[in-house]
């Protein structure tokens, strides 16, 4: 009996094996939890992680194309960000000191942003993205935080243009904010003066010009500049006042327009006055 | 040296390249199986016995290694270890090593055993067992189908040299 079940066995022992194989399989599949299989199993992957950790280096140099472009990408989006957030923060302190503007001045003012600019030319402008349907017409003062930036001059429906002070054509009248000697503030094409001082009055560097109440285009105290130098010429009646202007125009990007325009009756009567 | 020796060496030799050197050239995701190659040389010229053993042993050494269930390759490799030795022929072993027969056993391996592997190890975990199936073994049977023609043109030259002698 049992030596026919032994050759019926070796007769079919391709499919006794198989039979053995698929039930120690199914066993080990029925067993992943058991702890000692786990052990087992641990030891193979260290072992096995022993022999692959010299290929990991050629993986990882494969990859270096890849990661590299992942990097150079994560570094422009980390770039562009950290432009934006400082812009931000630049934005948000011009913002704040131009906030307490309106507190300092009595008229309306009508923000704007400065969407052209010139500053290297004999007749610098700007141009504004408000117009007349904001509000704005020619010959309103343009100011910021810093002082006086120029007055409008042209205005179309959604755009003014500025002469700012760096303009052969403006003209304003200013004061000695110490000693309020009165001037005529320009721009000759190289620096700000400040005209019409005689002689005897006195005018020191480091002097702060403001608007004068004389000006009936620019409300009064609005700060201009400081005077950076005074010469005495020769055979002239009046000093020769150079004035560092308050405001920065290179860096200019928000103003205010002031609702102030100049007061018919008071400009007919100087005209009369005049002639 | 005696041929299960020697067998079992090469199918070690097998085993660590295919852990190591393979991952290292996938195409589309696949990587070929090496260990299916082994099992058309052991199937063709030892048949089933020893075929389903190998198969056993070295899907065995593979789920040790590898973080899917302990079995799985065991069971699929024992399977089709067993289908390689229906094709053993004492007489015609070299030759169809050599031909495109091989080649032809080997996509058909590799399809059985793919199948059987990914049904069960996709189980729960892709929506579309059968697509996710189908796909992978599609992908690794072709690989490994193209790789196998390297040992046919090894497996012929082989051949006949030992013919002209």
């Amino acid at each position: 009996m049992l030596q026919r079940l032994i050759d019926l066995l070796h007769a079919f022992r391709d499919l006794v094996v198989l039979g053995a194989c698929i039930v120690v399989s199914v066993l080990l599949l029925a067993a992943n939890d058991n702890p000692q299989v786990k052990r087992i199993r641990s030891v193979a992957a260290v072992l096995l992680g022993t022999v692959q950790e010299p290929f990991r280096s050629v993986t990882a140099y494969f990859d270096l194309r890849t990661q590299n472009d992942i990097l150079r990408r994560i570094n422009v989006e980390l770039s562009d960000e950290a432009t934006q957030l400082r812009e931000a923060r630049l934005e948000n302190a011009r913002l704040r000191r131009l906030l307490e503007l309106p507190h300092r001045i009595p008229y309306r003012l009508i923000a704007a942003e400065v969407v052209g600019k010139s500053v290297n030319l004999q007749r610098n402008t700007l141009v504004l993205n408000i117009g007349r349907l904001d509000g704005v017409e020619p010959l309103m003062p343009v100011i910021n935080d810093q002082g006086l930036v120029g007055v409008v001059t042209d205005v179309s429906d959604r755009y003014a243009v500025v002469n700012i002070l760096l303009n052969t054509e403006f003209r304003a009248t200013g004061k000695v904010q110490r000693t309020r000697v009165d001037g005529i503030v320009g721009w000759d094409g190289n620096v700000v003066t400040f005209r019409n001082v005689a002689r005897t009055m006195d005018v020191q560097v480091g002097d702060v010009v403001l608007t004068s109440e004389y000006s009936n285009t620019f409300p009064p105290d609005i700060r201009i500049g400081v005077v950076s130098l005074v010469e005495e010429r020769p055979g002239s009646l009046f000093k020769s006042v150079t004035l560092t202007p308050g405001v920065d125009f290179v860096r200019l990007e928000e103003v205010f327009v002031v609702d102030a325009q100049p007061a018919e009756e008071r400009t007919g009567l100087e005209r009369r006055g005049a002639r | 040296m005696t041929p299960h020796v020697r067998y079992a060496i090469i199918a070690f030799v097998l085993f660590l390249v295919q852990m190591t050197f393979v991952p290292l050239i996938p195409v589309a995701g696949f990587t070929p199986d090496l260990l299916i190659l082994w099992l058309v040389a052991v199937g063709v010229r030892r048949g089933r016995l020893e075929a389903t053993l190998g198969g056993f042993l070295i899907g065995l050494l593979h789920d040790l290694t590898a973080t899917q269930f302990l079995g799985l390759a065991a069971l699929a490799k024992s399977i089709t270890g067993f289908v390689a030795g229906s094709f053993y022929n004492e007489n015609t072993a070299e030759q169809t090593l050599g031909s495109y027969r091989s080649v032809l056993i080997a996509l058909f391996l590799s399809v059985l055993h793919n199948f059987l592997y990914y049904a069960i190890l996709f189980q729960g975990v892709e929506r579309s067992v059968l697509l996710a199936t189908l796909v992978s073994t599609l992908g690794t049977s072709l690989y490994t189908t193209v790789v196998a023609i390297l040992p046919m043109f090894w497996f012929s030259r082989r051949f006949r040299t030992e013919w002209a002698r």
